[in-house]
């Protein structure tokens, strides 16, 4: 098994569709899923490198796991739906913490799915909601999340990470409106996600010491460990 | 849904044996309990709730059934000493000792006799211990033990010698620990609300994610290197790296778990009911086994130990081989292959090559009777597939000569083609098809090393039987089909051309073209080429064999003249000057051939520009022949016979090798009045060429023509000549013709440089106006005077030549020269005895005897 060279969570509340994105993104399709228990990854090929996204559970009882899946993480995917304000406010509140054991440089990237349902959706989308099966099912409802709204916690994120505004990625290219349904936008934010994590990869790889032992460069030998229990 | 899905994900992995039965064990004593097992290669050691330790050795047999057998024959039991239960045990065989955890004491006993050991060394105060089995010393004569300390919140580091102990750290934590587990200076610790990843060595320590202990009991499990297993909320067991990280996605327990353990690639899982077991690889669970009461689960190097307070059982796993055949058996093909690299780490390379290649073609086999042909090819690919496994599965493909065999075990259940889809045409045509792009794919690559024969063999075969267009090009590129098999398919599926091919390919020409021969004759049925005597004539005119060309030269010939005779003209120069094929041979054949005669002389003559008298004489005279026969078929001079003059009338004018009066003679009378004239012109006959033209023939343009051609390449006086002749005949006529006054007219004002002015002026009678001659006479007094002023041009340039020469001269004598003693001649090297001297431009001088030798000698200085 290779190890993954980068790692990228989706993060967020119950029913947002977290594992709905992942499926439509890998498999193409819109399945019905349950709720996911405890998580899964998928390991991903992109561009000479591999990398995992996991997709983690929503419900308050895995809430506890969340610190170690994003442990070490390039990239947070932070999802909401856009029907639903509770599930924004979430992210700030519950989920928002547990990033602190991410990469220092990690980036964030907001998502509104569910773009399928709101009214907005209606004229423009038609055509493929027509196609998905059940569509007539599911009442169009007002849109309850702004773009605004999810650009605005963009920024409290970059204030919560002590980050300048300047220094971090423009809020306008970290903000996406999805829907795991008719697979609008999905791989759009996947690959951009993508060709964000590889070139800080890439420049991590270059930092990092070669792990290759060099044999010929002669190093002092470190001070001695106590032998005794002193 | 779930407890579908969990079917159709089942696998037997292990099977559950009973290791030791009670009645070893108690002597049916209803209360005693075990409390503890430790398993050390085949010895077994149980711990009990009356502080006695019992050692059994194991012995394993494999029954004929297949399956796996434990007896266990008691070796000792001992007690403690102690009054409370034997609640750990683990063998450090390295020191031959067992260490015991009874009454929160961690004592060394041997572990052949349970004799404690005489120094009584010692650990006082844990509540529970784990050994480093990633140790960081290098010391192979101690173990590190990690202790919790019955104290709070305290963990040390012990070393564990034969004899004696040795603390080597102690560490306190944040919280109560309740669970640990070792992996180099890692420790993995359950704390009483979260798990932590703890170095003893730096006190760092990481947190990895909250659980309550009040609700569940925690389990802390080295699964690996730098790896751990931990029970998670919700009954998950996850997975935790040193660094805090989780590398694999988590498995989905029952919340009641109370014991784990992993046997590659297996997580093993206890519950009150249950044992359950997980696939490391894809999360899935694989397999359930109901056992009840059990509250020990534990691996001991690869071996699965699970017990209730009264039996020991062992889990013994099925071989991974058995297990993917299973899945393969099932159709489950993406599992099987995830097993199969899943395995990889735990089979030595060679023999897992051997044994992955050959689960891909398997699995190959059965996405192939699935009709999944992209997903087969890949698998045949990855998997090395010997490809006759594949063309065996259709009858009859494989040439009768191969010397394959199916391996064994087969790859797959299918007799043949018919059986795998169940006679269904259809699916069968999709099968050859795949068969054919992939074997087309495969036979130019080192798959096809060693047996490309069987190959292409297949490949015609299929082809012939599709009558697939690619035939054609397999046979005319490089191929390994064998002929007799591939003669047979061919002649039995009426494929005559491609056999010809075939025949050709293996350097049987003759065979290939008296097939071809046969096909267009009608005397057997092949409509591959409708083109096929133009394909014949064209492969006779590249075939190196002679003899095999004459043996069809009169065939071809009979079926077309003209095509026909391409067997000799295209043929290459070379050949066509050397052996069999020089003309003369050629000639003699295509006697019987008029018009392929004619070709052939045509392309002798014009082509090759032969200039040989024969040749040319007998292509006139064919041509002639021709001309004269068409004339009396048809009265009038229709397209055919015009092409015929015009091509004998090229021939006449152009060339100057052919009997000429031969050729008169025989035109004589024949109403070919311009070819006379020709002829006439060729022997130097102007006057009688010319009065043909125009007294018979009438015909003004064509003696004006012939004046011109005639003339081609010789000198202006030759043609001056020419025209004065056509003129002075045009003359003669007088007034009794005035058609030939109107052409002498013509003549002049037309060809007016052509003419001597003077001489014709004398020539023509007065009676003619000045007007009438107008652009005659204008061009011959502009010719005049251009004549004049060029003169005139040339004169004054040599003149001005002539000066030049002079004042050069002058120059040249301008200057004295002082002739004494000491000037000697530059050739002779001697003095001038006499006052007579030659001096060259460059100032030389030298006697004049020695330059008049000096021109038939070397030059010693330039003369400018």
């Amino acid at each position: 098994m290779r190890r993954p060279d980068a790692k990228v969570v989706l993060l967020g509340g119950a029913s947002v569709g977290k594992t709905s994105l992942l499926r439509r993104y890998t498999e193409r399709r819109f399945p019905d899923s349950v709720s996911t228990v405890g998580g899964a990854f998928y390991l991903k090929p992109w561009r000479a490198l591999h990398l995992s996204i996991w997709d983690t559970a929503g419900r308050e009882q895995f809430h506890g796991l969340g610190s170690m899946y994003c442990r070490g993480a390039a990239a947070v995917i932070l999802t909401y739906d856009v029907t639903h304000l509770q599930s924004l406010v979430e992210l700030e509140d519950r989920f928002l913490g547990l990033t602190d054991s991410a990469n220092k440089d990690c980036l964030f990237v907001i998502v509104g799915n569910k773009v399928d349902l709101t009214e907005e959706a209606g004229e423009g989308d038609a055509h493929g909601l027509g196609q998905a099966g059940g569509a007539r099912a599911c009442p169009r409802v007002p849109k309850q999340v702004l773009r605004e709204d999810a650009v605005a916690l963009y920024k409290k994120i970059l204030r919560y990470k002590m980050l300048d505004e300047k220094d971090a990625p423009a809020a306008e290219h970290m903000c996406f409106e999805t829907s795991a349904k008719t697979g609008h936008n999905v791989d759009l934010l996947f690959e951009a996600v993508f060709d964000m994590v590889v070139p800080m990869v890439l420049q991590q790889k270059a930092e990092e010491p070669v792990e290759t032992v060099d044999l010929t460069g002669h190093k002092p030998p470190k001070q001695a460990r106590p032998r005794c229990c002193s | 849904m779930a407890g579908h899905t969990a079917d159709m994900m089942s696998i037997k992995a292990f099977t559950l044996v009973s290791a030791v039965e009670r009645e070893l064990l108690m002597n049916d004593q209803e209360r005693v309990n075990i409390e503890c097992v430790e398993c050390c290669g085949r010895n077994l050691y149980v711990g009990t709730s009356d502080c006695f330790i019992y050692h059994f050795l194991l012995e394993e047999k494999v029954l004929p059934s297949g399956t796996v057998a434990f007896t266990a024959t008691k070796q000792l039991h001992r007690h403690l000493g102690f009054k409370k239960p034997v609640s750990e045990l683990r063998a450090a065989s390295a020191l031959d000792r067992l260490l015991v955890l009874c009454d929160s004491c961690i004592s060394l006993v041997s572990m052949h006799s349970l004799e404690p050991v005489p120094s009584g060394a010692r650990i006082k105060g844990a509540s529970t211990f784990a050994l480093n089995e990633n140790p960081v010393g290098g010391d192979p004569f101690c173990v590190e033990v990690c202790i919790l300390s019955i104290k709070r919140r305290t963990i040390q580091v012990f070393l564990v010698y034969e004899d004696r102990v040795q603390i080597v750290k102690e560490v306190s934590t944040p919280e109560q620990p309740l669970a640990v587990a070792v992996d180099g200076h890692f420790l993995c610790l359950a704390l009483s609300t979260q798990y932590i990843i703890l170095n003893y060595n730096t006190g760092f320590s990481q947190d990895l994610f909250p659980y309550c202990s009040e609700e569940k009991r925690p389990i802390v499990k080295r699964i690996g290197r730098q790896e751990f297993l931990l029970a998670g909320p919700g009954g998950l067991g996850m997975f935790a790296t040193v660094a805090g990280i989780s590398q694999r996605a988590p498995v989905h327990w029952s919340e009641n778990v109370i014991g784990a353990a992993v046997c590659f690639p297996y997580v093993i899982a206890l519950d009150n009911e249950f044992i359950t077991v997980h696939s490391m690889l894809d999360q899935q669970q694989k397999q359930t086994l109901p056992f009840k009461e059990g509250h020990i689960l534990q691996d001991f190097e690869g071996r699965v130990i699970v017990a209730t307070s009264k039996g020991v059982y062992i889990l013994v796993p099925l071989p991974l081989e058995k297990q993917i055949q299973d899945l393969l058996a099932s159709h489950r093909v993406e599992e099987a292959l995830v097993l199969a690299k899943g395995a990889r780490r735990n089979i030595p390379r060679e023999k897992f090559q051997v044994m992955y290649r050959r689960i891909l073609q398997q699995a190959g086999f059965i996405q192939f009777a699935q009709l999944q042909f992209l997903e087969a090819k890949e698998l045949f690919r990855s998997g090395h597939l010997d490809v006759r496994e594949l063309i065996s599965l259709h009858p009859f493909l494989l040439p009768t000569s191969s010397s394959f065999t199916r391996c064994h075990p087969p790859l797959h259940e299918y007799a043949d083609l018919n059986q795998l889809t169940q006679g269904d045409q259809e699916k069968m045509a999709k099968c050859k098809r795949f068969l054919m792009s992939y074997l087309n794919e495969v036979r130019s690559t080192e798959v096809a090393n060693g047996y490309k024969e069987d190959i292409d063999t297949a490949l015609l075969k299929l082809y012939a039987e599709a009558d697939h267009d690619s035939l054609l090009d397999l046979l005319v590129t490089e191929n390994f089909c064998l002929l007799t098999d591939s003669a047979a398919w061919l002649e039995k599926h009426r494929k005559y051309f491609a056999l010809g091919l075939l025949y050709h390919y293996n350097k049987q020409d003759a065979a290939a073209v008296q097939l071809w021969v046969n096909i267009v004759n009608g005397d057997i049925q092949d409509s591959t080429r409708s083109d096929l005597y133009e394909y014949v004539v064209d492969f006779l005119t590249y075939c190196s064999d002679q003899q095999l060309v004459w043996t069809y030269a009169d065939w071809v010939l009979q079926k077309s003249e003209e095509v026909g005779v391409q067997v000799f003209t295209k043929r290459s120069v070379d050949e066509q000057q050397q052996n069999s094929f020089n003309p003369d041979n050629v000639i003699t054949c295509l006697k019987k051939y008029p018009r392929a005669l004619v070709k052939y002389l045509e392309h002798l003559v014009v082509d090759r520009s032969m200039q040989k008298e024969e040749y040319h004489t007998q292509l006139a005279m064919l041509y002639l022949e021709e001309l004269l026969q068409q004339r009396v078929a048809t009265s009038s001079s229709d397209a055919a016979t015009t092409e015929m003059q015009t091509k004998l009338r090229h021939l006449l004018q152009k060339s100057d090798l052919y009997r000429v009066h031969f050729l008169i003679e025989r035109i004589q009378g024949a109403g070919l009045p311009v070819e006379r004239a020709i002829l006439h012109g060729k022997l130097g006959e102007h006057e009688q060429a010319l009065r043909i033209l125009v007294h018979e023939l009438g015909d003004t343009a064509a003696a004006e023509d012939y004046c011109l051609w005639s003339s081609e390449g010789q000198d202006a006086p030759c043609r001056q000549r020419l025209f004065h002749t056509l003129l002075t005949m045009y003359l003669q006529a007088g007034p009794l013709a005035p058609e030939l006054t109107v052409a002498a007219v013509d003549l002049l004002n037309r060809h007016t440089s052509e003419f001597d002015a003077t001489q014709v002026l004398q020539l023509l009678p007065g009676s003619w106006s000045v007007q009438l001659l107008r652009p005659f006479l204008t061009g011959a007094v502009r010719g005049s005077i251009h004549t004049r002023r060029t003169a005139q041009v040339a004169l004054g340039l040599a003149r001005s030549e002539n000066l030049l020469h002079a004042y050069d001269k002058m120059r040249l004598k301008g200057s004295a020269i002082q002739l004494s003693d000491r000037n000697l001649c530059q050739l002779c090297q001697h003095p001038f005895s006499e006052p007579v001297f030659i001096r060259y431009p460059n100032g030389g001088l030298v006697h004049t005897h020695c330059a008049a030798s000096r021109h038939s000698s070397p030059t010693p200085g330039t003369r400018t």
